[in-house]
């Protein structure tokens, strides 16, 4: 008798090791941090190590404020590292202005860019510029530094 | 008692009120047009008899979309005889207040083509003013009943009409970023609707040439904003407008269609250069720092307006069509972009932006006598009729989607354009050939 009550307590036992608390789950496995390889790794390299991708500017003009020369001094010692890497400089323009105006400004902040970039020494073959105009009108005020 | 006096005087008043208002309304010119009638007999007769029904009701519609005339709605009973088509009763039309009438037949050839003819008369003094035939083939008398309606509106009002022409825009789908936009172009009335871009790439502002031969517009296939011409007779595919990898934009043609003025950045800012509509070497006009885009020819090709922010803010300018002698012209506060000139080389239609969004107007070529005509607040891009007298431009809803409305300069409401989805940068052709 004793032997049985004890050989179903010894179940008991077993059983709660495996069984489920309820409420509680399972911790789940860590998860890995993706493998980025190729473009998508030096993009974000890119933006970890010089803060962002992005500059903005205020309305209706072209004028490279702190933030923006801060940010695009750390993309340029980054590319200056990277000189097998090609960038493409996308401007954009203000969605309150009108279609070709806004593509201009886009353009033109593009431009500013590139010739800040220049100025610190990045060889200019590795910039290319476009201009998307109010075409994005989610970007903002925005020139957006796209690796390729 | 008292109350009721003074319920009456405020009717007075009002009406008092209303009275400059009223006045104000240009004045409408009565257009009758009868059913038009046929030769024809039999089989040939019915079936002459049913186009000629269509195109009454095309000419009466054409008639309608203009604010000078108001034609009389087309009656069956008003039918008449073929030899009455030369020789209409005056003295019905002049009793039902008519100014101008329309008279005309569809016969059936013995090739299956059609003769489309068209007589246009000075109802109080009896007299023919214009008249015109064509021969057409399969479909074509719809472009023969535009060109009649074109024949009693210039007969009536001395400016050329507007209804076999044609109107380019940016169809748009989506919303967003995410928008796809393919170049459509159609009738004026909104017929003959055709895509001709396959939405794989970003466009917009499509230009057609004078008589909507050509469509020159700015493409984002090559990755960057780049201008591309089309031949529309032959359905060939686009061409890069000049090759080179700079990025340019706002193409429209010269008026005699041979050449393309457009924005190009060859260097840190956008200048504004010249260039053969079939390729050749661009021409450079303007060298201020700053953002010149926008060009828009003069109807005799001589003066390019344009915009430029080398002031501070987008301004217009006028040069003349070699890139000399730059001076500015709008002065009005606000900024001003976008500028059209009109066919009839009088006025300049722009974009105005001020602290209440962007509004549609005009100013005389000489830079007096500016007025605007919308209420916004966000339209833009407007585009001269071939009649000098409406304007089409885009509309922009508080939901960001686009459409295309139309307005006439003497400031009524304006009108939207029906279009199957939304529409952006439309333009206006001249009269077609």
């Amino acid at each position: 008798m004793r032997r049985a009550i004890a050989f179903l307590l010894l179940a008991a036992v077993a059983n709660a090791a495996t069984a489920q608390l309820p409420g509680l789950r399972r911790r789940a496995p860590v998860p890995a941090a993706p493998v980025l390889s190729g473009i998508d790794a030096l993009r974000a390299d890119f933006i970890m190590r010089s803060g962002a991708d992005t500059v903005y500017f205020g309305q209706d003009n072209s004028l490279l404020g702190l933030p923006a020369k801060t940010t695009l001094t750390a993309q340029a010692q980054w590319l200056l590292q990277h000189p097998e890497v090609i960038v493409r400089i996308e401007g954009h323009g203000d969605a309150s202005d009108t279609r070709d105006h806004a593509l201009a400004m886009g353009a033109r902040r593009a431009e500013e860019v590139r010739s800040y970039l220049v100025l610190l020494g990045v060889p200019a073959v590795q910039l290319s510029i476009t201009s998307w105009g109010k075409e994005r009108p989610g970007a903002g005020r925005a020139v957006t530094i796209l690796v390729r | 008692m008292i109350r009721h006096g003074f319920l009456f005087l405020a009717a007075v008043a009002a009406a008092v009120d209303g009275a400059p208002a009223f006045a104000q309304q240009p004045a409408v010119s009565v257009v009758a047009i009868p059913p038009l009638t046929t030769p024809d007999t039999g089989s040939k007769g019915s079936q002459s008899l049913g186009i000629a029904w269509q195109a009454t009701q095309m000419i009466v519609a054409d008639l309608r979309s203009t604010s000078e005339l108001m034609p009389l709605p087309p009656s069956q009973k008003d039918f008449y005889s073929y030899p009455e088509v030369t020789a209409p009763t005056f003295s019905k039309w002049r009793a039902a207040g008519a100014k101008t009438l329309v008279t005309g037949f569809v016969q059936t050839r013995a090739d299956g083509r059609l003769t489309f003819a068209c007589y246009i008369y000075d109802v109080d003094k009896g007299r023919e003013l214009a008249r015109k035939g064509f021969v057409v083939s399969g479909s074509e008398w719809r472009r023969a009943a535009h060109k009649c309606s074109g024949l009693a509106y210039t007969a009536a009002t001395g400016a050329p009409g507007v209804f076999d022409t044609r109107i380019a825009y940016v169809a748009e789908s989506g919303s967003g970023d995410g928008k796809s936009k393919r170049i459509a172009i159609m009738d004026s009335d909104g017929f003959d609707h055709k895509y001709l871009t396959p939405g794989d790439n970003i466009v917009m502002t499509p230009r057609l040439s004078p008589k909507a031969a050509q469509v020159a517009f700015v493409s984002y296939a090559s990755g960057r904003p780049q201008v591309r011409v089309m031949d529309l007779t032959d359905g060939s595919a686009a061409r890069p407008l000049v090759a080179n990898d700079a990025i340019s934009f706002a193409p429209r043609f010269s008026p005699d269609g041979s050449r393309i003025v457009f924005s190009m950045m060859l260097g840190p800012n956008s200048d504004i250069y010249v260039v053969g509509a079939n390729g050749g070497y661009p021409q450079r006009l303007t060298t201020a720092p700053g953002i010149d885009t926008d060009p828009s020819f003069s109807p005799d090709g001589s003066k390019i307006v344009f915009e430029s922010d080398r002031s501070g803010s987008p301004q217009l300018y006028v040069m003349d069509a070699n890139g000399s002698n730059q001076r500015r012209l709008t002065f009005g506060g606000g900024w001003y972009a976008a500028p059209d000139w009109s066919p009839d080389g009088q006025l300049i239609a722009f974009t105005r932006r001020g602290g209440d969004g962007r509004r549609i107007g005009f100013i005389g070529a000489d830079g007096s006598g500016e007025k605007v005509l919308t209420t916004g607040p966000s339209d833009e891009g407007p585009s001269w009729a071939a009649s000098s007298r409406d304007i089409v431009f885009q509309r922009t809803d508080a939901l960001r989607r686009n459409q295309i409305y139309r307005v006439s300069i003497d400031g009524t409401q304006p009108r939207r354009i029906e279009i199957p989805q939304d529409g952006a940068d439309p333009d206006w052709s001249g009269v077609m050939d």
